[in-house]
C-alpha cells in the first residue's frame, strides 16, 4: 500500500483500572478494505473499535483514522460512521424519525437527510414502513436502520461492531451483501465479529485474544501458514476422547468439532496405528478459520 | 450554534416527551393538579380548633363564652365526656375550656385571679399560641360584657393596624406563589436530569458521542428541550392561580416571564449537572431528590428563611428555589421594588451560570 | 424452611446486595434520615422572632423613644432605623423589613389626651399571613408595655382571666413537634419513592419478567422484593427515635410495641404504594414523578406534617383519610408526647390496617393481571 492507510494503529493499549482490555496492538487498514476483528466475548474487541471511534480515551498508543486523530474529535468522528454492538436507535421514536435525528446530528439539511435516508434504506433492502416505530420492527430490519443511520452522511470509513449478532441467517447473507456493496463503492469497512464463517468475507482479518491480535492476515493465509501439518477429521467410537487418546499416543492434536474429531497429525505413523487401533476412518480436511482460531488461541493459553 | 442541529434535538427530545400519554399527563396536567389541591389544602390559619367545655351545667357565663368561641370561627365544638385527657389524648379535642370548681363563672369571676382555665394540647406550639391568644381575648371580652367593665386590657386606641397585600390574610395568596415554584421545579429537575441518564442507560449516548460535536452543542440539545416545556407550564400554573385562587399579579407581566425563564432555565441546567454525576437513571433519580429536597425545605415555602442560623444561611442563599419564591411573592403580591428584582434575578442568573459551566466542564463525550 | 419462604428470602438478599452496593441508594435510605433530622432539628426553626420593623419617628420626643426602645427590648421585633423621608410602604415592598412602625408627630404630647386619634400606625406586610398573624398577636402586648413605657409608668399587671396549662409539650418546644413527625416523612420517602424507583427499573431493564418467568410464586416474589426495603424503613425509623430521644430530649410517652405496630403497618402500606406504583409506570422516570406527586408531597403537605389538617377546609379533610401518613402521623405524635394508648388511637390504627390492607390488595391484583408488558 503506497497511499496512507485508512486505519492505522501503533501500540495501543486500553486499560480499565487494574484490567487490562487491550494490550499493545499494531494494525494497519488500507483504504477500501473489508478489514475484520474475530475474537471471542470479552477479547477486546469492541473496546478497541470505541477507542478508533474516540468513544474512549486509550490508556497509551497512537490512533489515526481517515487522517485524523482523537485529539481532533470532531475530524474524526465527521469522517466515520459508527454501528454499535448494542442497539443505538431510538426505540421510541420512528424509522423516519431516527434518520431525520441521525441527519441532524450530523448537521445535514433536512433535504439532504432525506434523499439520503431513502437511497440508504433502498439500498439496505428495508422493507417496512418508515413511519413504523423502531422497537416494533423485527431484528434484522432493526440493523438495516441502525446500519443506514450509522452510514447517513456518507462517511470514509465504516465501523460496524458485530452488525449481524442476533439476526436470522438469510439477514445475516443480505448483510453481508451490503457490506461488500459498500467496499465496492471505496470505502473501509471494519467489522468485528464472532462468527467464523463471516471472518471469510473478509479481505484480512485480525485474531484478537485477551486483548492482544494473535494473527493477522488474509484468510486464506491464516489457513495455509497456521496448519503446517496436515489436517483430518473423523467420527469417533462413542466413549472415545480423541483429544486424550492423540495426545497420549503422540500422533498429534485433536479438536472437538460438533460430532467429529479435527485432528493435526505431528506423528503419521502414530497416527495411523491410532486409527487402527480404534477404527477410525478419518479423511483429510481443509483447514479453517475455525480451526485457525482454536489452534492460536488454544496456543496462547 | 448549528441551528439544524438544535432544531434536531427540539423535535426529537419533544417527540420522546410528548408521546407517551402519561407523559404528556405528568407534564401538563399534573402540575395544575397539585396546585390546586396544595393551594387549597395548605392553610395556615388556625381553625377548627376543636374545644370541648368542661364545667358545672348551670353555669350559664360559662356557656356564654364557649359559644362566643365557637362563633368567633377558630373554634368548633367537641364532646369529651368526663374524661378530658383522653379526648386529648386521642385527638377528639384539641383544647379544654375549664370553668371554676367551686362555684361558676359569674360567682368566681371577681374573687379570682384567674377563673377561667384553658387545657391546650401543645403538640403543635405554634397553632397552640395563637389559640390561647384568641381565647385570651374571647374570654375577656365576654367578661367585660358581662360584668359592664373593663376586664380586658386597655385597647390601644391610640394604635392602628393596617395590613398589607393581604389584608384578608388569606393562605392561599401566601401559599400558592410557593407551590408554583415547587411544582415547576419538581418537573424540570427530574425531565432533565433523566433524559441524559436514560440515553446512557439504553445506548443511545453512543449514537450522540459519535457525531462530530461539541459539549456544548451537545448539552444544549439535550437540555434547551426541556426549557421549553418548563416554560410551557408556566402560564398552565399563572392561570391556576389567578382563576381558583385570585391571587393577584400586581406587578408587571414581562418580571414574572422574565424571573420564569431564569428560573427554568437554572432548574434545567442544575439538572443537567446532576445528570453529568450519573451513570443511569436511577442514580439521576436519587441524585435530583437529595438535592431537591432540601432545596424545597430551605426556599421559604413552608418554612421562614429568615430564622435560618447564620452559620447555615449559606444554604438558602445558594438555592435557587428561595430566590424565585421571594420573586413569586414579589412580583405578585408587592410590585417589588425594580432594585429587589433586579437583585433576585440575579442572585439566580449567577447559580444557573455556576451550573451551566460545571456541566460544560463535566460532560465527556467518552464512554470511560 | 418453607420452599416459598426460602425463594423470598433469597430475592430479598439479592436485593439487599443490589442496594449494598449502590451508593447513591444508601445515600437516601440512609443518608436522607441524618439530613432531615439535621434540617429540622438544628436549621429550621418555626419561631418567628426578631421580626424587623422600620422605624419611622416623626415625634422625635423622649416618649416616643421609649416607645420604640420597649418594642424592642423582649425578641419579639428587631426595630431598624429608617430615613424620614422614605416612604414606609417601600420598606415593606423591598422586603427591608417586615413591618413599618410610624410614629406621628405629637404622640409625645397627646400621650394621656383621651382624643383617639391614632398617634402610631403599624403596616404589616399580609403576605406571609401566619407570620403577619402572630405579628399581631406580638404587637398587642408589646404595644400596652410600650405606652406605659411612655407614659412613664410601671407596666400594667397582665389581666387576663385565662389560665393556661400546655399540655404534652410545656415547653412549646417545636423540636418536639416536628421531629415526631419527621419519621413519617422518611418512611413515606423510603417506602412509596424508594420503592417506585427500584422496582419500576426492575420492569424496565427486563429483569423483572425474568424472575416471574421462573416458578417463583409472585407473592414471594414481591416479599423478597419489598423486605429490604421495610428493612430500611426501620433503620429510617430508629434513627428518627435515637435523635429524638438523645439528642433533643423528646420525651416517649407511650407504648414501643404499639409504635412499632404502626410503624409496620405504615411502611408496608408505603412499600405497597410504592410497588404499585412502579407496576402501573414500567418506566423509571413515570415512577418517580408519580411517586413524588402521589407519595412525598402528600406525606409532607397533607400528612398534618406542618400545616394542620384541622385547618384544611372540609374536602381536603376528608380527602386526608385515605392518605396513610396523615394517620400515621397523628399516631407518632401521639405515642410521643401524648402517651395515647391502644384505646385513644384505635380508630387512627384501624385505618391505617385499612389503607394498608387495600393498598397490598391493589398492588397484588394489578402485579398478578398485569404480567404481560
Amino acid at each position: 500500500m503506497n497511499e496512507t492507510p485508512s486505519v492505522l494503529v501503533k501500540n495501543l493499549t486500553i486499560r480499565f483500572g487494574a484490567f487490562t482490555a487491550v494490550d499493545d496492538i499494531s494494525f494497519s487498514v488500507g483504504k477500501g478494505e473489508i478489514f475484520g476483528f474475530l475474537g471471542a466475548n470479552g477479547a477486546g474487541k469492541t473496546t478497541t473499535i470505541r477507542a478508533l471511534c474516540g468513544l474512549l480515551t486509550p490508556s497509551s498508543g497512537e490512533i489515526s483514522v481517515a487522517g485524523a486523530t482523537p485529539l481532533e474529535p470532531e475530524l474524526l468522528k465527521a469522517r466515520i460512521g459508527y454501528m454499535s454492538q448494542r442497539f443505538t436507535l431510538y426505540p421510541d421514536l420512528t424509522v423516519d424519525e431516527n434518520l431525520a435525528f441521525a441527519g441532524a446530528l450530523r448537521k445535514m439539511t433536512p433535504g439532504q437527510a432525506k434523499k439520503r435516508s431513502e437511497e440508504l434504506l433502498d439500498f439496505t433492502g428495508f422493507s417496512f414502513g418508515r413511519a413504523k416505530l423502531v422497537r416494533e420492527l423485527p431484528g434484522g430490519a432493526r440493523q438495516q436502520v441502525a446500519l443506514a443511520a450509522a452510514v447517513l452522511h456518507d462517511p470514509q470509513v465504516i465501523f460496524l461492531d458485530e452488525p449481524t449478532a442476533g439476526v436470522s441467517a438469510q439477514a445475516r447473507e443480505q448483510f453481508w451483501a451490503l457490506i461488500r456493496r459498500m467496499a465496492k463503492q471505496d470505502k473501509t469497512v471494519f467489522v468485528t465479529t464472532h462468527y467464523m464463517d463471516e471472518a471469510e468475507e473478509c479481505g484480512r482479518i485480525a485474531l484478537m485474544s485477551a486483548g492482544k491480535i494473535i494473527a493477522l492476515d488474509s484468510p486464506a493465509n491464516l489457513e495455509k501458514t497456521a496448519f503446517k501439518n496436515p489436517l483430518y477429521e473423523t467420527l469417533a467410537p462413542e466413549g472415545v476422547n480423541l483429544a486424550q487418546e492423540a495426545k497420549l499416543s503422540g500422533a498429534g492434536h485433536a479438536e472437538p468439532a460438533g460430532l467429529k474429531w479435527r485432528v493435526e497429525v505431528s506423528n503419521p505413523a502414530a497416527w495411523e496405528k491410532l486409527c487402527a487401533d480404534k477404527k477410525l476412518l478419518p479423511h483429510p480436511a481443509k483447514p479453517t478459520l475455525e480451526d485457525v482460531f482454536l489452534k492460536l488461541v488454544g496456543a496462547g493459553k | 450554534m448549528s441551528f439544524i442541529l438544535l432544531k434536531g434535538f427540539f423535535k426529537k427530545e419533544l417527540t420522546q416527551a410528548l408521546r407517551d400519554k402519561r407523559m404528556r399527563l405528568l407534564i401538563f396536567a399534573l402540575p395544575a393538579i397539585q396546585l390546586t389541591i396544595f393551594g387549597f389544602a395548605l392553610k395556615t390559619e388556625v381553625r377548627n380548633v376543636r374545644l370541648a367545655v368542661q364545667g358545672r351545667a348551670d353555669d350559664a357565663l360559662l356557656q356564654r363564652v364557649a359559644r362566643r368561641a365557637y362563633a368567633s370561627g377558630y373554634f368548633v365544638p367537641a364532646e369529651t365526656g368526663a374524661d378530658w385527657l383522653a379526648a386529648l389524648r386521642s385527638g377528639k379535642a384539641e383544647a379544654v375550656l375549664a370553668g371554676p370548681v367551686n362555684g361558676t363563672l359569674a360567682e368566681r369571676m371577681d374573687r379570682d385571679a384567674a377563673p377561667l382555665q384553658l387545657l391546650l394540647d401543645a403538640s403543635n406550639m405554634q397553632r397552640a399560641q395563637q389559640l390561647e391568644t384568641y381565647m385570651a381575648q374571647i374570654a375577656a371580652q365576654e367578661l367585660a360584657e358581662y360584668s359592664g367593665h373593663g376586664r380586658a386590657p386597655p385597647a390601644p386606641s391610640k394604635i392602628s393596624v393596617r395590613v398589607l397585600y393581604n389584608p384578608a390574610l388569606d393562605s392561599a395568596i401566601f401559599m400558592v406563589p410557593a407551590v408554583m415554584c415547587l411544582v415547576l421545579c419538581v418537573i424540570t429537575i427530574i425531565l432533565t436530569a433523566m433524559a441524559l441518564a436514560r440515553e446512557k442507560e439504553i445506548g443511545t449516548f453512543e449514537t450522540i458521542i459519535s457525531a462530530p460535536l461539541s459539549n456544548t452543542e451537545i448539552l444544549s440539545g439535550k437540555t434547551l428541550p426541556y426549557v421549553l416545556i418548563g416554560l410551557a407550564d408556566v402560564p398552565i400554573i399563572l392561570g391556576v392561580a389567578e382563576l381558583l385562587f385570585r391571587v393577584p399579579i400586581r406587578g408587571p407581566l414581562w418580571e414574572l416571564g422574565a424571573a420564569s425563564a431564569v428560573f427554568v432555565f437554572t432548574t434545567v441546567a442544575i439538572g443537567t449537572v446532576i445528570s453529568t454525576f450519573a451513570k443511569n437513571q436511577q442514580q439521576a433519580m436519587m441524585a435530583s431528590f437529595l438535592f431537591m429536597f432540601p432545596a424545597i425545605l430551605l426556599s421559604g415555602v413552608m418554612f421562614p428563611v429568615e430564622n435560618i442560623p447564620d452559620a447555615f444561611k449559606i444554604l438558602a442563599h445558594i438555592n435557587p428555589l428561595k430566590y424565585f419564591v421571594t420573586l413569586l411573592r414579589g412580583i405578585m403580591l408587592k410590585d417589588m421594588a425594580l432594585q429587589s428584582f433586579v437583585f433576585n434575578l440575579s442572585c439566580m442568573a449567577a447559580l444557573s451560570a455556576a451550573a451551566v459551566a460545571m456541566a460544560v466542564l463535566r460532560f465527556r463525550q467518552k464512554l470511560n | 424452611m418453607s420452599p416459598k419462604l426460602r425463594v423470598a428470602a433469597s430475592i430479598a438478599l439479592k436485593e439487599a446486595r443490589h442496594i449494598l452496593r449502590d451508593p447513591l441508594t444508601l445515600a437516601m435510605a440512609l443518608g436522607m434520615p441524618v439530613i432531615l433530622v439535621t434540617l429540622f432539628g438544628f436549621i429550621i426553626d418555626f419561631h418567628y422572632k426578631n421580626i424587623s420593623v422600620s422605624l419611622f419617628d416623626h415625634d422625635k420626643t423622649p416618649a416616643s423613644r421609649s416607645f420604640a426602645r420597649s418594642l424592642g427590648a423582649a425578641n419579639y421585633f428587631r426595630v431598624l432605623p429608617s430615613e424620614d423621608a422614605r416612604n414606609p410602604e417601600h420598606t415593606l415592598a423591598d422586603n427591608a423589613s417586615f413591618a413599618a412602625l410610624i410614629i406621628n408627630p405629637g404622640f409625645g404630647r397627646d400621650l394621656d389626651n383621651p382624643e383617639d386619634k391614632p398617634a402610631i400606625q403599624l403596616l404589616l406586610d399580609g403576605s406571609d399571613n401566619a407570620k403577619t398573624g402572630i405579628a399581631m398577636g406580638y404587637f398587642q402586648k408589646a404595644a400596652a408595655l410600650g405606652l406605659s413605657a411612655a407614659r412613664g409608668q410601671r407596666p400594667p399587671p397582665e389581666s387576663t382571666p385565662l389560665s393556661t396549662r400546655f399540655l404534652f409539650n410545656h415547653e412549646l418546644n417545636s423540636r418536639w413537634f416536628i421531629i415526631p413527625g419527621l419519621t413519617v416523612v422518611i418512611c413515606g420517602l423510603i417506602g412509596i419513592l424508594l420503592t417506585a424507583l427500584t422496582v419500576a427499573r426492575e420492569w424496565e431493564n427486563g429483569s423483572m419478567e425474568m424472575l416471574l418467568s421462573t416458578p417463583a410464586r409472585p407473592g414471594a416474589i414481591i416479599a423478597g422484593k419489598l423486605a429490604p426495603y421495610l428493612l430500611l424503613g426501620f433503620c429510617g425509623v430508629a434513627f428518627v427515635y435515637a435523635a429524638a430521644r438523645l439528642v433533643f430530649g423528646v420525651p416517649f410517652c407511650g407504648s414501643h410495641a404499639l409504635y412499632a405496630l404502626s410503624c409496620v403497618l405504615f411502611l408496608l402500606a408505603a412499600t405497597a404504594q410504592g410497588l404499585f406504583i412502579s407496576i402501573v409506570t414500567r418506566q423509571q422516570q413515570l415512577a418517580m414523578q408519580f411517586a413524588i406527586v402521589s407519595g412525598l408531597l402528600p406525606s409532607l403537605l397533607l400528612s398534618g406534617f406542618v400545616f394542620p389538617v384541622a385547618s384544611m377546609p372540609e374536602f381536603f379533610r376528608y380527602f386526608t383519610f385515605i392518605l396513610p401518613p396523615r394517620w400515621f402521623m397523628e399516631i407518632s405524635r401521639g405515642i410521643f408526647l401524648k402517651g395515647s394508648g391502644l384505646a385513644d388511637l384505635w380508630p387512627q390504627l384501624l385505618m391505617q390496617a385499612l389503607l394498608c390492607a387495600v393498598l397490598i390488595k391493589l398492588a397484588l391484583k394489578k402485579f398478578k393481571t398485569d404480567l404481560e408488558p
